[in-house]
């Protein structure tokens, strides 16, 4: 639907002639699919060395040919749901062509093809025509995320086999619990064939009535074997269940810890721990079911029909009349219970996302007394979660009956065949029929449960579908192979033309340059979203760029290894987070393996290791949630003692004074200055009176460096920092006058 | 002080005092009644759902390529015939979506959900992930899909469509 042919039309080829463009003169094309009023088109847009040409093939457009000289840039405007290829003639901008989000990718490197062809250097149409991210470039299967592993052409197999492949480590137990699962099937048979001898032999003609005491002792014994095979089978797939649900919880919090920062923009808290919790527990029940349950039940049916037919093969066949009604009846509940599986899931997940955020704003709530609002709100999540558990339930409530009444015409026509051969004495004896409906009963009892397994079967392979969704996430950024280790890093930092943008295609930073020396302190200052904070989390590779490199000592960031490159950012953050652990703990974070006196050191450099001393358990008083119970400066300073500690090369600063009091700032400060000797220091501060020691400040506005200098030079330049340090000398001296 | 706090203040433009009229590419020019020329002008509506013809905001951009608001023009009904033809068209090159007339199938396949419908521009297939926040409320009736690549697909009444559609989208689409 997207990827149309890419082969430029005859007429359009015809027309370029009739302009006196040859096909061999064309470097780059690609076609829009809108015109200027969102109708459906085909525009084509192409390039040669020195001309830009656009031609409709379907749609109303206008034909455009211009010197590719009399443009000064190209861009792509974002309009709501579509987007235009601008180019700038003059002084601004004018729409050359329209198209759907889905060319958006293609036309964005459209435009950094016609960006090298206006400087007149060499061109890629390959890079233009390749595949979209969001698809598979071998089948074109649309993606979940970019670039993820094609499930298509992974071929990973049906869900319930890779289900089976997590059973590998515990083959051993999985083979002795079906050995054990035989032997107790074979002790299910015997009862009703001891039954049927009792009647024959004993009760009826009564031609061995010394048997009796045998017979019943037999049967006690059979009992008991299989009820303590049972209890060992029962044991058994229990802790293989708890084993395999440790082991699923460890591989996801694994795969978690490895996915980058870009996922946990795309998902919610809660969402992911419905997945800790209610999915990994699923699995649990799939191991205890399949063992107890669906095994059992399998190998039951498989050993009575045996014995069904072995005793009257004309009577089998009536047992076997309900059963396409069931396997029909439980295809159609199956179909109609999984997706209502999915909206009960997402019900719950909505319920504790919402708990999540209430819980951890409860301050907020309370602040603006929206107390009712927030109970309201609830209401409707606990009322969509009660209507899709009734939903399931209720259809659950349906079936059972339902396939309870087939099974039961089933009993009924082998009571009305078998009696009449019993009664006709068509070689059918009284205790061939009672081990007959005996058998009958035992053969629907395990159907029943067969054709009910479609509930929980269902309702698990949802579950399973989420966890294999995360452990199949590819992390979008991953070490190359043989990532280079830089375990001493000097602390050089180089920007080369890069580009990012959180959407790939509204870029937050635009074309930066910058450098920065080791051991230098750089300040980082702009209005608020003019992209400081994004180049600080470019600098952590938190995001790779889009275009254009960052060197760290003179090696690209994407080839070093992440490790290594986060282990030497030291971070302090607006709010700092502190974990639910002692206040030593929080410190030992980053570096577990420092000794007592290395965080007694930090923390006096940090200065809050007196307010510290003051608290009645010291160092080893345990921080509630975000660390609520102690103010936002002695959080802050604990997060620099924190940064301290691991003495990083690299130390990034980010807002790290804004919310706090001017005392607070001032402690801060002082600490803050023992922190950055010695080390590559990169602040970003909203106070600009604190950076004026930098050796370099860099002004940011509008995703790009405007000024750069120091307090002395930019002040003098009287640009945009000196606007900015004016207008906060201004309201510092409001401020002052109110207080 | 004055200047600073205008600069918080929306500015509402007169529609008997402004010219709007086409300039060269069929580009939108704006003229207001002090002389000054906007080139390049786009049009936005703050209540698109609600209101699409009422709180119109004009947009242009500034030589560093940032885009800031001339002004609002509060009822595009106000405008002269030319000129509010121009902000419609305007309008109708800023929003894009297709609008589904008619579901033929939803299909739940590797974590995706594939559509198969009819729109106002024509037959699509198009596949979106299954969570909420890539289909949300259209209005009080409606609801707009967000695919994979971002196009915008939007049902502006569901029960306008019929049972079996209507059924068939509420089993995956129910929030």
């Amino acid at each position: 639907m997207t990827q149309m042919n890419q082969d430029i039309p005859e007429n359009i080829l015809r027309r370029l002639e009739e302009k006196g463009i040859k096909q061999s003169e064309i470097r780059l094309k690609t076609f829009a699919d809108l015109d200027f009023l969102g109708n459906p088109a085909e525009i084509w847009v192409i390039a040669t060395d020195n001309r830009f040409v656009v031609i409709p093939e379907k749609g109303f457009h206008d034909e455009i040919d211009l010197s590719l000289e009399k443009i000064k840039k190209f861009r792509i405007r974002a309009s709501i749901g579509s987007a235009y290829l601008q180019a700038k003639i003059d002084e601004f901008y004018i729409d050359i062509v329209r198209f759907t989000n889905a060319l958006r990718f293609r036309f964005s490197r459209f435009i950094v093809q016609l960006d090298l062809l206006r400087q007149g250097k060499p061109v890629s149409d390959e890079y233009v025509q390749e595949s979209h991210p969001m698809t598979c470039p071998v089948c074109g299967l649309p993606l979940q995320t970019e670039k993820a592993a094609c499930p298509r052409c992974a071929r990973q197999g049906p869900i319930l086999f890779r289900i089976i492949f997590l059973l590998e480590p515990y083959l051993h137990w999985v083979i002795i619990v079906l050995i054990l699962m035989l032997i107790s099937v074979g002790l299910s048979l015997v009862p009703p064939k001891l039954t049927q001898i009792l009647v024959d032999e004993v009760l009826t003609s009564r031609r061995h009535v010394d048997w009796l005491i045998w017979i019943v002792t037999a049967l006690i014994s059979a009992e008991l074997m299989r009820a303590f095979i049972n209890m060992i089978v029962g044991t058994l797939t229990s802790s293989v269940g708890t084993l395999i649900t440790y082991d699923l919880r460890k591989k996801l919090f694994r795969k978690l810890q490895e996915l980058s920062i870009d996922y946990y923009d795309q998902q919610s808290v809660g969402t992911l721990m419905t997945r800790f919790s209610s999915d990994v527990e699923a699995f649990y029940g799939f191991v205890t079911q399949v063992g107890q349950g669906f095994l059992l039940n399998l190998f039951l049916i498989a050993g009575i029909g045996i014995m069904l037919f072995f005793i009257n093969a004309k009577l089998a066949f009536y047992v076997l009349v309900p059963v396409p009604l069931v396997m029909m009846g439980t295809y159609f509940f199956w179909s109609r219970i999984y997706p209502m599986n999915f909206r009960l899931w997402d019900s719950q997940a909505k319920i504790s996302r919402f708990l999540n955020i209430v819980f951890s704003g409860i301050r907020v709530v309370k602040a603006f007394a929206q107390e009712e609002k927030e109970i309201r709100r609830f209401d409707i999540m606990a009322s969509d979660l009660r209507d899709s558990q009734r939903r399931v339930q209720t259809s659950v409530a349906k079936f059972n009956p339902m396939m309870a009444f087939l099974f039961s015409t089933g009993g009924l026509i082998v009571w009305y065949a078998g009696g009449k051969a019993v009664l006709q004495n068509q070689g059918f004896t009284l205790g061939q029929l009672m081990a007959f409906l005996s058998y009958t009963g035992m053969f629907y009892g395990p159907l029943s449960q067969m054709a009910l397994m479609s509930n929980w079967v269902s309702s698990f392979i949802t579950a399973s579908h989420r966890i294999f969704e995360i452990l199949d996430t590819e992390p979008q950024l991953k070490d190359v192979p043989g990532a280079i280790r830089m375990p001493n890093i000097k602390g050089h930092i180089k920007f080369e033309h890069v580009t990012f943008g959180y959407d790939r295609y509204q870029p937050v930073i635009k074309d930066v340059s910058f450098e920065i020396e080791p051991g230098q302190l750089v300040g980082i200052v702009g209005k608020s979203g003019s992209g400081k904070t994004t180049l600080v989390n470019l600098i952590c590779r938190f995001y790779d760029v889009q275009e254009g490199a960052i060197y760290i000592d003179g090696k690209d960031i994407r080839e070093i290894s992440s490790y290594d490159l986060r282990k030497q950012i030291g971070l302090v953050l607006q709010e700092p987070f502190l974990f639910r652990a002692s206040i030593a703990e929080n410190i030992l974070y980053g570096r577990p393996d420092a000794t007592f006196r290395d965080v007694l050191n930090a923390s006096k450099a940090a200065n809050c290791h007196d307010f510290i001393m003051k608290l009645p358990m010291g160092y080893d008083l345990y921080l509630r949630e975000h660390g609520a119970g102690i103010s936002g400066g002695e959080k802050q300073r604990i997060g620099i003692a924190r940064a301290l500690l691991c003495d990083p090369p690299i130390l990034i600063l980010d807002e790290a004074t804004s919310s706090v009091d001017t005392e607070s700032e001032k402690k801060i400060q002082d600490a803050l200055a023992i922190l950055c000797k010695n080390r590559t220091t990169i602040a970003i501060a909203h106070r600009l009176s604190t950076l004026r020691g930098a050796d370099k400040i860099l002004v940011v506005d509008n995703g790009k460096i405007v000024e750069s200098g120091t307090h002395q030079q930019l002040m003098e330049k009287k640009g945009l920092y000196y606007k900015l340090v004016i207008m906060q000398t201004k309201l510092t001296s409001i401020e002052a006058e109110v207080e | 002080m004055e200047e600073e706090s205008k600069k918080l203040e929306i500015v509402f433009l007169d529609p008997k005092k402004i010219k709007i009229f086409r300039g060269t590419f069929e580009t939108i020019h704006v003229m207001l009644e002090d002389g000054s020329l906007y080139r390049g002008v786009f049009a936005v509506a703050a209540f698109p759902v609600s209101n699409p013809n009422k709180y119109i905001s004009l947009f242009c951009y500034d030589a560093n390529d940032r885009e800031y608001e001339i002004g609002m023009i509060e009822d595009i009904e106000q405008l002269p015939d030319e000129a509010k033809k121009l902000v419609m068209e305007a309008l109708r090159r800023q929003y894009f979506s297709f609008e589904i007339l008619a579901i033929n199938s939803i299909k739940f396949a590797y974590g995706l959900l594939f559509f198969d419908v009819e729109t106002d521009k024509g037959p699509r297939e198009f596949s979106m992930k299954w969570e909420t926040r890539f289909a949300f409320d259209f209005g009080k009736k409606g609801k707009i899909l967000i695919d994979i690549f971002e196009d915008r697909y939007v049902i502006k009444d569901i029960s306008k469509l019929n049972k079996i559609e209507q059924e068939l989208f509420t089993r995956y689409i129910y929030w």
